[in-house]
């Protein structure tokens, strides 16, 4: 008896049909076996558009394959066009995978450490071949990441997706809206400069504003006795410390490419779960109110996911690819880099991101718990409960008017609120200050920064006569700086803006603009310093 | 679905192109970034500098005598004050061990300047963080071009009315007063500071012999020679006569190439009061 015995079936084939029929039997089975279920005949009439043969074997990868079984085998037709679905919820998978891709390779030149992470930053963008194109490239997909599923989310809320039996989906979605908040938002402070610090310092404190309860005995011991206890207790997390140090840079870090992509992978992996098993829900107005009757496709409406909607959501993928390589490339979108983190000097005007404005305008209006704390949580707590509160059968905007005017009026105010959180609603600064930051400020290159070096001709000039300027780089900046002081000469009387340029060193130049009013009795200066290279990204 | 397979295919080639034409260009972008940051970071060092430097080194350091030795000068780019207290590396390095770490000696060429350079580096003990130091240190580098050009364009241009190396030169009659001035004076004013070598303390020697009772061993010297014909020779063309004991090129040899005939005159009817 052998103790094992060798077979090579693929032997006995060759004899069997000849050397090239075998071989090419044993690709087509390997690729059968690869695709779970479709052979290279298979795979050419997808590609040719040929119609389906039958039995179908475009059907077998949904039921053997792992990448397949997490899609539909088909559609209902009603779902293929554009609306209802707008493509959004596979455009936000994309884009989980785009910035996989791209955050990994960041991460191979990457350092989470204050001392050496904005030197890594400059590493990449001028050592690293292709460094910067996917610095830029991960931070406008996020920024796309983060557009795409709140569109996607209010487009659910809009047709009423939400509803039985898709409440568990809904609430899955709010945690991959969170997901991606929390993913964007952690990513902002790893370049460490000081835009992103003070734009995550806004977070972290209002976080600091945590409340806690009343001083309470349990088991004989006393808790919470400190007022500031939570508060002070998730500062210290979210910061490492008083302020933003070592420790909370990691933290962010590890949060950012760990544990948030992970919650966000797995939630991901429900989503899809629970999208099969209930089917995708057909618009509104195509099935009686109160039905649900998307997971019942009659045969001559379905759509089959290969190879219409798989060819669909390729194309999609081309399409997107190429608008983010273009955007980065001509399109002049590039990820800002402010200087070193500095914890000690608060840029005036200092924002959070873009998607949490609408935060930052509701903590103009006061209290920091109440509208940093309490009202964020109240958004979400109604997100999350919506499905579960608002049990109306019907799905048709009709019989929706309360809820859809409620939902577009959350729409306004978080737009309202977004504007109240710029620099433009209620800033506390004075106005001598403002009319220098317009010229020269802290958040952004500005109009001085943008001016070209050789522009800019040694010497003093006073705002108002800004048509005489030597150059025509300088005759702008001068135009900006008098139309600011204009501004200002309801509140600051006899104001007059002054601007200094000196050639300092070579190729330096210093720059002071001193705003001066009441008779020269008060004056505002502040001064710049602007070499021949340096670059702003502009 | 046909036309989506041919966009689709379009544009991911467009997108490859991209990719490459990005890939392409950047051997020639990635210096001009790096260029770009330098810049900025050269104004951050400026404005460092302006706020913690200055009250110190001066304005655009140009040094505070007694306070802060001069950045903006010639000897420290061109290597001369790093010699003189036995530095090895290069001057950035200098530079940034300096500010970063302090000094807490003067070498010997700033022992007029009584204050210490602090440590400004936060791993000294000082107010700086790395990039911080290093945006000062860029700033500080940023005058090697101005100080160096500044150092040569210093440097003596030929006078046009020198007196040359011609030891019959007709003078015109001297001012002895004006002439010890010139003997004694530092400095690149007019002077000569002759009296940096040679000292009137009889049998003194500082580098050249000592000038006690010049006038009157000067007409004993040479034989033939008058003690101002032999002043001029001396001045001009040092190494004609050499006294004894001391070595040709011992005295500078260009003066006949600074002096005018006036100046020339001067020093001479002060050496001839050396009686």
């Amino acid at each position: 008896m052998a103790l094992f015995q060798l077979h090579i079936p693929i032997l006995d084939d060759i004899k069997k049909k000849g050397l090239k029929p075998a071989l090419l039997a044993a690709v087509d089975d390997s690729i059968v076996r690869f695709t779970a279920g479709l052979g290279i005949n298979d795979i050419r009439g997808v590609l040719r558009g040929d119609p389906a043969p039958k039995p179908n074997p475009r059907v077998k990868p949904h039921a053997d394959g792992f990448w397949f079984h997490m899609r539909p085998t088909y559609y209902n037709n009603l779902v293929q066009p554009l609306y209802p679905t707008f493509r959004l919820g596979w455009l936000s998978v994309y884009f989980m995978v785009f910035e996989t891709i791209t955050g990994v390779i960041l991460m191979l030149f990457y350092t989470p450490s204050p001392l050496v992470a904005f030197e890594n930053m400059l590493n990449i963008m001028s050592n690293v071949p292709l460094g910067l194109f996917m610095r830029d490239l991960h931070k406008i997909g996020a920024e796309g990441m983060v557009g795409v599923v709140c569109l996607h989310m209010l487009r659910t809320f809009i047709t009423g997706n939400y509803k039985k039996p898709r409440q568990f989906t809904w609430f899955t979605g709010v945690i991959l809206l969170l997901v991606t908040v929390a993913l964007s938002f952690s990513g902002y402070l790893l370049p460490w400069d000081q835009l992103s610090l003070w734009a995550v310092t806004i977070g972290a404190s209002m976080a600091e504003a945590t409340p806690t309860p009343p001083p309470l005995d349990i088991l004989g011991q006393q808790w919470f006795g400190d007022p500031q206890f939570i508060g002070t207790m998730v500062n210290n997390l979210l910061r490492g410390g008083q302020q933003f140090n070592a420790n909370g840079l990691l933290r962010w870090y590890l949060g950012h490419v760990l544990l948030v992509p992970l919650v966000g992978f797995i939630f991901i992996g429900v989503h899809y779960y629970k999208v099969v098993l209930h089917g995708h829900s057909l618009p509104p107005e195509s099935e009686k109110a109160g039905e649900d009757t998307a997971k019942r496709v009659p045969l001559d409406q379905r759509t089959y996911f290969m190879p219409d909607i798989l060819t669909d959501e390729l194309f999609l993928v081309a399409l997107t690819t190429f608008v983010l390589v273009f955007g980065v490339t001509f399109g002049g979108y590039h990820a800002p880099l402010e200087p070193h983190a500095d914890p000690l000097i608060t840029p005036l005007h200092t924002t959070a991101p873009w998607y949490f404005l609408w935060l930052q305008g509701m903590l103009k209006l006061g209290d920091k718990v109440l509208w940093g704390v309490v009202a964020p949580g109240i958004i979400v707590g109604a997100l999350v409960g919506l499905p579960y509160v608002e049990v109306g059968p019907s799905r048709r905007y009709a019989d929706r008017r309360i809820g859809l005017s409620v939902g577009m009026i959350v729409v306004i105010a978080i737009s309202v609120l977004t504007f109240m959180g710029t620099p433009w609603y209620a800033v506390s600064s004075s106005v001598d200050q403002e009319i220098v930051a317009t010229l020269l400020p802290q958040t952004h290159p500005g109009p001085l920064r943008g001016t070209h070096y050789d522009q800019l001709t040694s010497g003093q000039y006073n705002a108002k006569d800004w048509g005489s300027a030597p150059t025509a780089g300088l005759k702008k900046l001068l135009k900006i700086y008098n139309d600011e002081v204009e501004h200002g000469k309801a509140k600051l009387p006899g104001v007059e803006g002054i601007m200094i340029i000196e050639d300092w060193q070579t190729g330096l130049k210093k720059i002071t603009f001193r705003v001066v009013w009441n008779g020269g009795a008060n004056t505002f200066s502040q001064d710049a310093y602007l070499h021949q290279d340096s670059n702003y990204g502009e | 679905m046909t036309i989506r397979v041919v966009i689709g295919t379009v544009l991911i080639a467009a997108t490859m192109m991209i990719v490459t034409f990005v890939m392409i260009n950047e051997p020639a972008r990635m210096p001009e970034f790096e260029a770009g940051f330098k810049g900025r970071s050269i104004e951050a060092g400026a404005a460092l500098f302006q706020s913690s430097c200055t009250p110190c080194h001066g304005i655009q350091g140009k040094g505070i005598e007694g306070v802060g030795p001069s950045l903006n000068a010639a000897d420290l780019f061109s290597g001369k004050r790093l010699k003189e207290f036995g530095w090895a590396g290069t001057v950035k390095d200098y530079v940034r061990s300096a500010i970063a770490g302090g000094r807490p000696r003067a070498s010997a060429a700033f022992a007029n300047y009584p204050q210490r350079m602090p440590t400004w580096g936060q791993e000294f003990g000082g107010p700086f963080r790395n990039d911080q130091v290093e945006n000062v240190v860029d700033f500080v580098m940023n005058w090697e071009k101005e100080a160096l050009a500044a150092a040569a364009a210093a440097t003596p241009t030929p006078n046009p009315n020198a007196v040359g190396t011609d030891i019959n030169v007709q003078l015109p009659q001297g001012d002895a007063a004006n002439g010890e001035k010139l003997f004694t004076g530092k400095g690149p004013n007019g002077a000569y500071a002759c009296s940096a070598c040679h000292s009137l303390e009889p049998n003194k020697t500082v580098v050249g012999p000592s000038f006690a009772g010049l006038a009157g061993n000067a007409a004993k010297r040479k034989e033939g020679t008058s003690a101002e014909k032999y002043f001029v020779e001396s001045i001009i063309k040092p190494n004609d006569f050499l006294v004894p004991g001391f070595n040709a090129n011992l005295m500078q040899q260009n003066f006949g190439q600074l002096m005018d005939k006036k100046e020339l005159a001067d020093i001479i009817a002060y050496l001839m009061t050396l009686k």
